[in-house]
């Protein structure tokens, strides 16, 4: 096997992996609480109405 | 076949231009699409910017000549890695705060028309030196195919960006982009593939058997290690700051498009790229020896794949230069009427006043431009060599520490952007003649950042930032991207489904393009790895 050919192509995978794992911490980060407690509002509304 | 591609293609993007240009109604519309611009466009002018005749003519000869893994495995990684800082990290902090252009960022940060005035002259002086060199490079070549002569080529070149620049501004470069990066997938999906396929992943792999260095990391050329590991460093440094990739997140209608935009461009970065490499790699089978290297493309376009798939080539040849010089003339252009004319008038503009500005800031480039390419003074050669690095040494200290350190100022930040590019010019220049050689990995890029970051810490810890300097910062920290965003959803009839549907087309594009590079780039690996 060709470690220097698998870099390439490693590299490109591995560019690939550092974005996604830096934009799924950013919605994760920035994103996700607004959705949890847009949730918790809507049951709290729910669980008020019944 | 070559001229009439030449004139086609030339045509149609001058009558998308026009047509664009209708839809610009404002100042907002010319420098920022009014921040309306889809995925679609961002990604398409962000791939098409970053796909400059480089990669097609330079790096593909330089794939052919000494093998793909010496820029390729190191360099175009490090690009990669820049290109998404450049969108994730630069473009999305500073379209968070309202800029237009980078050097907005630099006059709202430190108030200082020194330190504005500074970081514009580096901005033009850097895109105008890289986007004339290319010009003139690419004027030459389309010249040499179509026989048409080299001032008409650059003239006809220069007014057909004008039409996309001083027309329709930056509304104008994004929707001729999106429409010339079609062209460039072409070559990645449909020329690319065929060639490979046409000459076999074995024979491609067996051309170690002959030239044993070049499926290696140092080349037929056996270039030391310190090249390859300081090719990563230099383009990371390069890209992440460069304002040809940054100023591309402005337009974006919100922070969803911009995330976005960020998978789909790293991902476009290396498979725009790497077929092309491997192809070139073909050619070398199929006809070796082609002298200059760079041609080697254009070799097999017009005389190794089906004349559909040659035209498809050509067009992307074109494709490749126009898109990047149009986006590195545009600014030059936003350099000089927002940045220096209309930001350091002490007396505010009127829209009609400004769109006024902003065009014939875009006519004085193209007729620089023009001169420059035709006349081809020396001190273009010289500008060229250190205009891609100026951002990265000059810029990169300063609009970091001025994100995220408080203690940050003018002070610093003119110390460092002159001690930055100085040094780096200093040095190369030593270097170049011999006078100084610097050792083992380190090149002149590296020792200038170096210089640039211990100025600015040196001074930031000597001197103070002023209230109004203090008060930006705070308002840095309050600015998260997302927070406009999530604003209008809040805003918005169903927020919760907005977040929600939003949030999971995000996560399922991020999957589906990492499952995607797993298995194209696998693919490669075990064709031509094992």
């Amino acid at each position: 096997m060709n470690y220097q050919v698998l870099l390439l192509f490693l590299n490109a995978f591995l560019s690939m992996l550092l974005g996604a794992v830096i934009i799924l911490y950013i919605l994760r980060r920035e994103y996700l609480p607004v959705i949890r407690r847009l949730e918790a509002e809507r049951d709290a509304s729910a669980k008020d109405e019944s | 076949m070559t001229t009439t591609i030449f004139g086609l293609a030339l045509l149609f993007y001058v009558a998308v231009g026009v047509y664009v240009a209708r839809k610009v109604r404002g100042s907002e519309d010319f420098y920022v699409m009014s921040e309306s611009a889809s995925t679609l466009l961002i990604v398409g002018t962000l791939a098409a910017t970053y796909l400059s005749a480089v990669t097609l003519l330079g790096v593909a000869g330089l794939a052919y000549s000494e093998g793909p893994l010496v820029l390729a495995a190191t360099g175009s990684f490090g690009a990669w890695v820049g290109t998404l800082l450049a969108v994730v990290y630069v473009g999305r902090r500073m379209k968070a705060l309202g800029c237009r252009t980078l050097p907005d960022f630099f006059k709202r940060r430190f108030e200082s028309p020194l330190v504005t005035v500074t970081a514009t002259i580096i901005m033009i002086v850097g895109l105008l030196g890289y986007g004339v060199i290319q010009l003139i490079g690419a004027g030459l070549v389309v010249g040499e195919l179509t026989n048409i002569p080299f001032p008409v080529i650059i003239v006809l070149f220069v007014l057909a960006l004008l039409v996309f620049s001083a027309l329709g501004g930056m509304y104008g470069v994004v929707v001729t982009d999106t429409l010339m990066f079609f062209s460039m997938l072409g070559v990645a999906v449909i020329v690319a593939p065929w060639l490979i396929g046409d000459v076999g992943f074995e024979s491609i792999r067996n051309i170690a058997a002959t030239d044993p260095g070049y499926w290696t990391l140092a080349g037929t050329a056996d270039r030391p290690l310190s090249f390859t590991i300081s090719q990563f460093l230099v383009w990371v440094i390069f890209l992440s700051c460069t304002p040809a990739l940054v100023s591309r997140v402005f337009p974006a209608k919100n922070d969803f498009v911009v995330l976005k935009s960020a998978a789909y461009g790293v991902f476009l970065a290396s498979f725009l790229q790497l077929p092309v490499f491997i192809a070139a790699s073909g050619m070398r089978v199929i006809e070796p020896g082609i002298e200059p290297a760079d041609r080697v493309m254009i070799v097999a376009f017009l005389e190794h794949v089906p004349p559909f798939m040659g035209g498809i080539g050509l067009a992307a040849l074109m494709a490749a230069i126009m898109s990047t010089a149009s986006t590195l003339f545009v600014l030059a252009g936003f350099g000089l009427s927002r940045d220096l004319y209309e930001n350091l008038r002490r007396t505010p503009v009127s829209e009609r006043h400004r769109m006024f500005a902003s065009r014939v800031g875009q006519l004085l480039i193209g007729g620089i431009v023009t001169a420059v390419a035709i006349a081809q003074p020396s001190a273009i050669y010289w500008i060229s060599i250190y205009a891609g690095a100026v951002f990265g040494v000059g810029w990169l200290p300063t609009v970091v520490a001025g994100l995220e350190w408080r203690r940050m100022n003018r002070h610093a930040a003119f110390a460092s952007m002159t001690a930055g590019v100085g040094s780096f010019v200093l040095l190369s220049e030593l270097t170049r003649n011999g006078v100084l050689t610097l050792p083992g990995l380190l090149d002149p890029l590296m020792v200038s950042l170096v210089a640039g970051i211990g100025s600015l810490v040196l001074v930031a810890r000597l001197t103070r930032p002023s209230p109004e300097e203090a008060a930006y910062f705070g308002h840095i920290e309050a600015s998260r991207p997302s927070r406009k965003t999530i604003a209008e959803a809040l805003d918005g009839a169903e927020p919760l489904s907005a977040l929600r549907r939003e949030y999971r087309h995000i996560v399922a594009t991020v999957v589906g393009l990492l499952v995607l590079s797993f298995v194209v780039w696998g693919f490669f690996a075990v064709n031509l790895a094992f």
